[in-house]
């Protein structure tokens, strides 16, 4: 391997960053395949790593595999809370199964070195798994009646495996804790973690899509940033007066726009104009074809027309988010997107609030949890472990302090506002929360997958400028109104 | 000039024949050569595929007990549009890559059977690609077929021609898929040239006598004696074609429109992103159902223009 890619591999290590990425950020750069081959070979191997050591010795997975960017004391407040749960009498162990990028994963074994100098008799196990393969993973080890103590679990998927009863409910735990205070967590936050009255999971973030957007692009544009003041019209309007140039060099206005293959869609493109892909919360009626959607989706693609968002082949050799190559002046992104940003961008830039639209100002809200699984051999220990990650300390060390962003607990929000690594315009990303703009009105039922795979198809004969948005969105309907017929019953 | 084909002189045996010391002894061999094949078959693969037919039975998401529904799994079938179109796109792609792959690959095998310099040199660049891996291949081949970038296109731009979306529109994108299956010719390549070198030069050398010219050399000797060949490469490419998955998974994971959604990706969506194990399962056992079928087709087919030299014809 040369010593350029031995150094880009090196970068690519260091964030944690996917095969699938890699391969995006490769072609854009022009690498030829054995050089690839190698990144490629060197990226999975990075992958892999720390979850090997976690897996195999839990001492070894308290010791970070390299330095963090955090330091392992800051953020920590030592509000922990004191549980009415007893610590247990012998060692024993208690294994979580993470998603981290490589750089959080660090943060996390900080924080799992630390709860087990508070718990001397609690050895904590993290296994870190790519996202591409956490669900696979872990849905063989629920076949297989193997999954570890704690699991963590995206909205997507949750209610489907709550019915399917892989997790144990944990109100009679938090109606034993004094201090825990279920009223501290974002309206949004809880809605996919409970089911039948109970709750089976406690969310640790939950974010608003935000307005992320260039400064030196506006800049040099002569543009003002986008304000509170923005609505529809002039976010649309100033994509168009941004774009510019041809071929690689070409700036597009803005980074992407709705397609009903994405579960996220409906809250930012169709409810500001009064319109519905599926009637929330059962998703049983599909309403993508109504009149108020098909002119919505229409106003959204004259856009495309105008070449104001990136096409698909503009977008075949670029890692997500598209943003921090420095080409898009806008674009719409949950506050997960931080990160790689920070991390990849080499321009300024920083986040408003999505613009309101002509009936409503909304924007999706979506988010994560962590559950205690039906397998867990010790669900005492790993209730003190849930109880202490996501309480307001656990969630100010985690998620606050480090700026990732929209963490579930309101008391966890002004140590994210203060955090040096937050964005300067994340008040925006709590405004989003507390004004009521961020819907969690997406698509989670377990029917979910099967919609957007279903539409997603149709759409791209759209993109491809080969059917009419009402041909589309009626093709759409026929298509999906069989699936969702099980919320029906 | 005669045909190469001899006429059948003798009616075969009935019954097995039996086996002398040598054979009894490469009988032996080939046991022993196949012995670390089927014992990883056994230990891996064939609880899977007996315990997938059970499940194609069932419904179940893999998080709870499966529950037994008959042939339901089935019976969806006929009703699934995606299926239809994921089968069709493995046809079309098998049909394709083997066809084309089949044509190409043989001849550059008989280029590189010529008795030139440096034929070792040219026959290991031409090997060469089909040793890298699917990937780092999908990723050569995303930049060749890029839009605005890529090597084709920049090629037709010199003679004033636009070039496609190669990936990016439906059209164009399983055309696309089965012109970068050629890379991996190199594979069948090697076996063609295996073959060529086996046809007994006498051949050549009586239809030479008999003032053939080298297309007809090509023809009446060559082709037929290569056959065999012919039908084992257009066999196991087509099986191996009907069940691609990496290199679309990687390239357009099925898109745009479904257009290169081949059978592979749609079992594997069906079972680990829709977790519908069962109706997976049923999608699994229907297409070894269909390349079952397919291969006996082209074994009787094969009986019209296979020759299998010193077979014995009633």
């Amino acid at each position: 391997m040369g010593k350029h890619e031995e150094e880009l591999a090196r970068e690519l290590q260091r964030r944690g960053m996917s095969r699938r990425d890699v391969l995006r950020i490769g072609l854009r750069m022009g690498l030829g395949a054995a050089s690839m081959g190698l990144l490629l070979a060197a990226c999975g191997q990075t992958a892999s790593e720390p979850a090997k050591d976690a897996a195999t010795d839990g001492e070894a997975a308290a010791e970070p595999a390299s330095e963090s960017i955090f330091d392992i004391t800051a953020g920590d407040t030592g509000a922990w809370p004191k549980s009415a749960i007893a610590e247990p009498g012998d060692k024993i162990e208690i294994s979580v199964g993470h998603t981290w990028d490589a750089v959080f994963f660090e943060r996390q074994l900080q924080f799992d070195k630390l709860f087990m100098q508070r718990h001397p008799n609690i050895t904590v196990k993290a296994e870190n798994t790519p996202w591409g393969e956490y669900r696979q993973k872990y849905t063989a080890a629920a076949a297989g009646n193997a999954m570890p103590d704690i699991l963590y679990t995206q909205f997507s998927w949750a209610q489907e495996t709550i019915r399917s009863g892989l997790y144990i409910a944990l109100d009679d735990y938090i109606a034993k804790e004094k201090d825990f205070n279920l009223g501290d967590f974002t309206k949004p936050s809880l809605v996919s973690y409970q089911y039948d009255g109970k709750l089976w999971g406690i969310p640790y973030d939950e974010g608003p899509g935000n307005l992320y957007y260039n400064k030196d692009l506006f800049d040099a544009a002569g543009e003002a940033y986008p304000d509170d003041s923005w609505d529809l019209e002039k976010l649309k309007a100033v994509a168009i007066k941004m774009t510019k140039g041809e071929g690689p060099d070409k700036i597009f206005g803005l980074g992407e726009l709705p397609s009903p293959g994405d579960s996220l869609m409906a809250p930012n493109y169709l409810f500001p104009f009064g319109a519905q892909y599926l009637s929330e919360p059962k998703e049983d009626e599909c309403l993508i074809n109504k009149p108020e959607a098909v002119t919505a989706m229409e106003w959204w693609e004259e856009l495309r027309a105008k070449g104001a968002v990136p096409s698909p082949a503009d977008l075949q050799n670029v890692a997500w988010p598209a943003f921090q190559f420095g080409k898009i002046a806008m674009t719409l992104q949950g506050s997960w997107a931080t990160p790689p940003i920070q991390a990849g961008s080499k321009f300024k830039w920083d986040i408003a609030k999505w613009p309101k639209g002509p009936k409503v100002h909304a924007t999706f809200s979506a988010g994560s949890a962590y559950m205690i699984t039906r397998d867990s051999k010790n669900v005492d220990a790993a209730w003190l472990y849930l109880n202490e990650y996501i309480s307001t300390a656990g969630q100010t060390y985690m998620w606050a302090s480090t700026g990732r962003g929209s963490p579930s607990r309101l008391s966890a929000w002004p140590a994210y506002l203060g955090s040096k690594f937050a964005p300067a315009g994340a008040k925006n990303v709590e405004e989003a929360m507390s004004q009521g703009i961020g819907t969690h009105d997406i698509l989670d039922q377990p029917t979910g997958p099967r919609v957007t795979q279903a539409a997603g198809p149709i759409w791209d004969l759209v993109v491809a400028g080969q059917k009419s948005v009402k041909d589309a969105l009626d093709e759409i309907f026929a298509a999906v109104d069989p699936i969702i017929a099980e919320n029906r019953m | 000039m005669t045909n190469a084909q001899p006429t059948p002189i003798t009616t075969p045996p009935k019954g097995k024949p039996k086996l002398g010391g040598m054979a009894r002894k490469e009988e032996r061999s080939f046991y022993l050569f196949i012995l670390p094949w089927i014992i990883g078959f056994l230990l891996f693969d064939a609880g899977a595929i007996i315990a997938s037919f059970g499940i194609s039975f069932t419904n179940w998401s893999a998080l709870s007990a499966p529950a037994y529904v008959g042939t339901l799994n089935y019976s969806r079938l006929i009703a699934d549009s995606v299926f239809y179109k994921a089968m069709g796109n493995s046809l079309y792609y098998g049909l394709g890559s083997v066809g084309l792959g089949t044509i190409v690959s043989f001849l550059l095998a008989l280029l590189l059977n010529q008795n030139v310099w440096g034929m070792s040199l040219f026959r290991t660049i031409f090997y060469l690609p089909s040793v890298v891996s699917g990937i780092a291949v999908a990723i050569l081949w995303i930049m060749i077929l890029h839009q605005d970038f890529g090597l084709i296109n920049s090629f037709l731009a010199w003679f004033g021609i636009k070039g496609p979306g190669w990936l990016v529109q439906p059209q164009w994108a399983m055309p696309s898929l089965i012109l970068m299956s050629l890379w991996s010719a190199g594979g069948s390549m090697v076996i063609y040239l295996a073959g060529l070198q086996s046809v007994p030069t006498h051949l050549y050398e009586a239809a030479e006598i008999d003032g053939a010219d080298t297309f007809q050399k090509f023809w009446t000797v060559t082709v037929p004696m290569m056959s065999p060949v012919i039908l084992y490469n257009l066999i196991v490419g087509f099986i191996a074609s009907i069940q691609g998955f990496v290199t679309v998974y990687v390239m357009t994971n099925g898109g745009p429109a479904n257009a290169t959604l081949v059978y592979g990706l749609y079992i594997y969506r069906t079972a680990f992103i829709n977790f519908q194990m069962g109706y997976a399962s049923a999608l699994a056992w229907v297409l070894l159902v269909v390349i079952i079928l397919i291969t006996v087709v082209q074994f009787i087919v094969a009986r019209y223009w296979v020759y299998y030299e010193g077979d014995l014809k009633s």
